[in-house]
């Protein structure tokens, strides 16, 4: 039982530590590659999607260069919008 | 010498040609190890919650800590509502972590190196969460599209802008997880036959080189098979609680 007990004390002890440093430093350290990556896929795969919906558009409709133009530069816009709102989350966790 | 650095994601077929109305369903590589990893996951969980002791033994403490990181990334980013998808996030993460760790072991095969599995992935978790959504609220849910305070001149091309937006979550979910495995196992490969072609003299500084990329890469697995779970968690987030 006293072993028992002993651990239990222990067990607190370890857990202020724990408390004390802050584990989510770590954590966010580590993952700052990925924070930027993060960004970069956000923007690229907005301006992907909506050159794709241009051109899928466009065969639909037969204005050949037109849509794909538009959807590109409406694509961009929603690429920078996802990159604020995940900038902003970040910021919000900091 | 000099090997090519792209063999390694190459699919080949295990066994007989198998074909249902024209489609080819043979047992590849790649589902060999997607049949590995997820028979590695029910051998660690099932030994783990087998013995259930206060004092844990090592392969208990692990699945404990798997069960609270997950437990606590859900209700810190999705809230208390996302407790019954609680399931369906851990075999995700389960299922990504483990493919991306096995495929580091050498003479392996990278499941989440190929686009379509991990798009397959994403779309599911999309199509997934848009009904869930349009469950929960209705019509409502299209409300995520039309922002509020927006002067009406800019309506349409507001929410057109909204629409893409919410379109492009699956494709940079699925495109982050597998050019971070693709990118990170090609750098290995290449600075492996960089090792050979320089030989005893020089071949020190590349091989020092790939032990640290080989660090690097098992944090990039686990920290990538985090991200894909911690958005999906966010997304969920977006569908249940919808504020805007």
């Amino acid at each position: 039982m006293s072993d028992f007990k002993n651990l239990k004390t222990r067990l607190k002890i370890a857990k202020s530590k724990l408390d004390s440093r802050s584990l989510d430093n770590a954590d966010r350290k580590g993952s700052f590659m990925g924070t930027a990556f993060k960004l970069g896929t956000e923007l690229v795969a907005a301006v992907l999607v909506g050159t794709i919906i241009g051109f899928i558009f466009d065969s639909w409709f037969g204005t050949k260069p037109w849509l794909i133009i538009i959807f590109f530069f409406i694509g961009s816009a929603a690429g920078m919008l996802n990159v604020i709102r995940t900038a902003k989350k970040l910021q919000e966790e900091n | 010498m000099a090997t090519n650095p792209m063999q390694q994601f190459s699919v080949h077929r295990i066994g007989p040609e198998i074909q249902i109305a024209g489609v080819d369903i043979s047992f590849t590589n790649a589902s060999l190890f997607m049949v590995i990893s997820s028979l590695a996951i029910c051998f660690i969980l099932f030994f783990g919650s087998r013995e259930k002791s206060l004092i844990p033994s090592k392969i208990q403490l692990i699945t404990e800590m798997f069960y609270n990181f997950i437990a606590k990334m859900i209700s810190d980013t999705a809230g208390s509502k996302a407790k019954p998808y609680f399931p369906f996030i851990f075999s995700l993460f389960m299922f990504v972590l483990f493919c991306n760790m096995i495929g580091m072991l050498p003479y392996s095969f990278t499941v989440t190196s190929h686009i379509i599995v991990t798009l397959i992935l994403s779309l599911f978790i999309f199509i997934a969460i848009t009904i869930i959504g349009f469950i929960k609220h209705g019509f409502g849910y299209l409300k995520l599209f039309v922002p509020s305070g927006v002067p009406a001149l800019l309506l349409p091309l507001i929410t057109i802008i909204e629409i893409i937006s919410y379109l492009s979550r699956p494709v940079s979910l699925s495109v982050r997880l597998f050019a971070n495995m693709m990118a990170g196992h090609t750098m290995l490969k290449v600075f492996g036959g960089f090792v050979i072609s320089l030989g005893m003299l020089g071949g020190w500084l590349p091989l020092s080189f790939s032990v640290a990329l080989t660090g690097l890469e098992i944090l990039v697995a686990f920290l990538q098979a985090y991200v894909f779970a911690i958005l999906t968690c966010i997304y969920l987030n977006d569908a249940l609680n919808l504020h805007h």
